[in-house]
């Protein structure tokens, strides 16, 4: 059974605003990353898995259950972590987890054990006897992962959950998810702008833009070796373009770099000989893998023929 | 693996495990908001200053009843204390505005304010359960603050009396206004409360809204009363819950009180249990919509 599976999913706010445009995809269980640009519809769709808004069409699965009629029943198995603030300032870390726990169904000596070993998990210790108005936002955002967790769930939704934090905190957020899916085998999906950190935490890849799938694929098959020989030289691009394309070899700069297309080894030789006769100065000379970033930066290109 | 990892797992690899035990559903989830709430209502688990408010307003509606309990059990004269059961509550009713007008907001504006909702709105429960719980949970907080006086006038009169026993029997037919007067009182004010207090995320707002409502209605009770006659004065007093209440708990004793302000209307009281009844409903249903559509 796939881990979530939508057909035609659509999403209007409104007459002009169509934030979910037909997606229709499976995904197996693993750590999804969803990305796309702020606006792009992330949160959108997260809230739709949760049955927290309604589709305007089209239909979505969740372990095999429909969200619009069997909300109660996934969100018993599903974590939540929201990209805005979501806690209440005067109650302590240990209480408002442990309410929550008891939210998701655990009982009371349940919730309370859980509390503690999530907190722990985290990374939050005394402070978590305190007032949760008096955290920083890192702490803030650990709370709302524990509370995310505290029920173990099936399936974690995480919405931005780097938001707002230094660069040290972002590391130990991520790694946090990453612990947590891999080794607990807790389903995650991970809404972001941010492509560098899925990349780091990801084994698959939702890419929305404009609401909009513009892929849905292994992380690995979006990094692959492209076949491309990038070559960075001092300047001059144009002419060594110009002298591998009399070769016939097709090549085409970007910016200071000449793209040469490498099906074999003889382009190698091509390239060597002509930035010597050149005189050009060689900066770079790499295989060209594919970028995360191509996927959004091509797009528009396609789009607007 | 890097030092950089292996150290931060030194840090977080104590405690997460996998829980096989069971998961309670739905009516765990809103029989814990339920309680929270309850709690809550009363300060419980919250700091000192939380305590305050709930728990002064609670001594000033016990406080006239006790204080003329101990009166009556230290000078035994007959029929000595102003208070009996059918005029306390109607005596309550700025305590018991305040007392709304304050821990309404308490309970439901925070979790607006704050985006807890998302959170609620994502766990096991229904948008309805969680309007359910906390309305469910105000009506018992109310219910509670009117319940402790009729409970200690009852005490009063049994125990100030000669013979326990007989004074016992005399009271036992109280005891269905002792317990179900409060229940009247509770519901249509609490629900009126919610109802307003769920509109807005602002907790003085919605104290000021639910003050002025229940003012204002007084209020233009009273003027009309005075201000015009017949009819027009009897039917005026209906704009005041208290007194719709009021009449609701007359309906359950059999009779009004001919000086208080339900009886001076001369209405037959059918008319202020249906107002009643459509209060509490009208509350319900329309802290229920609020949170049908309340972004989350």
């Amino acid at each position: 059974m796939p881990l979530i599976e939508t057909r035609a999913l659509t999403k209007r706010y409104g007459e002009h605003v169509l934030a979910l445009d037909g997606l229709t995809f499976e995904v197996e269980p693993g750590i999804i990353g969803l990305v796309g640009a702020n606006g792009a519809g992330k949160s959108t769709f997260l809230k739709i898995l949760l049955g927290l808004l309604d589709p305007t069409s089209g239909s979505a699965l969740v372990m095999g259950l429909d969200v619009t009629r069997q909300g109660p029943e996934i969100r018993q198995f599903v974590g939540y972590l929201p990209e805005h603030d979501c806690l209440p300032p005067d109650v302590s870390a240990t209480e408002f987890v442990s309410h929550m726990g008891r939210m998701s169904g655990l009982p009371a000596a349940a919730a309370r054990e859980r509390t503690a070993e999530v907190l722990r998990h985290v990374g939050l210790y005394e402070e978590r006897y305190r007032p949760i108005g008096g955290y920083s936002t890192g702490m803030k955002q650990r709370v709302k992962l524990a509370q995310a967790l505290v029920h173990d769930p099936k399936l974690l939704l995480l919405d931005e959950p780097t938001n707002g934090l230094d660069p040290a905190g972002r590391d130990e957020m991520l790694d946090l998810v990453k612990r947590t899916g891999t080794e607990f085998g807790i389903a995650t999906v991970v809404a972001s702008h941010l492509l560098g950190e899925i990349e780091r935490v990801c084994s698959f890849l939702l890419a929305i833009d404009n609401g909009k799938l513009l892929r849905a694929a292994p992380i690995a098959s979006f990094t692959e070796r492209t076949g491309m020989l990038g070559v960075e030289v001092d300047d001059g691009a144009d002419a060594l373009a110009g002298r591998l394309t009399a070769a016939g070899i097709e090549a085409r700069v970007e910016g200071r770099s000449v793209l040469v297309d490498c099906p074999d080894e003889r382009p190698y030789d091509v390239v060597r000989d002509a930035i010597d006769e050149l005189g050009l100065g060689l900066v770079r000379l790499e295989h060209r893998r594919n970028r995360l970033e191509d996927l959004f930066r091509d797009q528009p290109e396609v789009a607007q023929p | 693996m890097t030092a950089r990892e292996s150290a931060t797992g030194a840090i977080y690899d104590l405690g997460y495990r996998n829980y096989d035990g069971p998961r309670l559903g739905r009516r765990a989830a809103v029989t814990t908001l339920y309680w929270q709430s309850l709690r809550a209502a009363f300060g419980w688990g919250r700091s000192g200053k939380a305590k305050i408010v709930p728990w002064g307003l609670s001594a000033f509606a016990v406080a006239p009843a006790a204080v003329a309990a101990a009166i009556a059990a230290l000078v035994p004269l007959e029929g000595a204390s102003p208070f009996n059961y059918d005029n306390y509550l109607f005596g309550l009713t700025a305590v018991l505005s305040l007392f709304v007008a304050a821990q309404a907001p308490e309970l439901v504006s925070g979790d607006q304010r704050h985006r807890v909702l998302s959170l609620y709105f994502s766990h096991a429960l229904l948008r309805v359960d969680y309007a359910l719980a906390k309305l469910g949970a105000m009506i018992t907080a109310v219910f509670i603050v009117c319940f402790a006086p009729m409970v200690v006038l009852f005490l009063g009169a049994v125990l100030a009396a000669q013979d326990v026993g007989a004074a016992l029997g005399d009271q036992a037919e109280n005891l269905p206004q002792v317990l179900f007067a409060p229940l009247i009182y509770a519901a249509p004010i609490s629900a009126l409360g919610l109802a307003i207090a769920a509109w807005t995320p602002r907790r003085a707002y919605a104290t000021g809204a639910i003050i002025a409502v229940f003012i204002v209605t007084a209020a233009v009770a009273g003027i009309l009363e005075q201000a015009t006659s017949g009819r027009l004065a009897d039917w005026a007093q209906l704009v005041n819950p208290f007194v719709a209440a009021d009449g609701a708990r007359d309906l359950l004793v059999g009779g009004p009180n001919p000086d208080a302000a339900v009886g001076r209307t001369g209405l037959p009281l059918w008319i202020f249990g249906l107002e009643t009844l459509l209060i509490a409903v009208a509350g319900t249903a329309a802290a229920m919509w609020r949170y049908r559509r309340v972004a989350a």
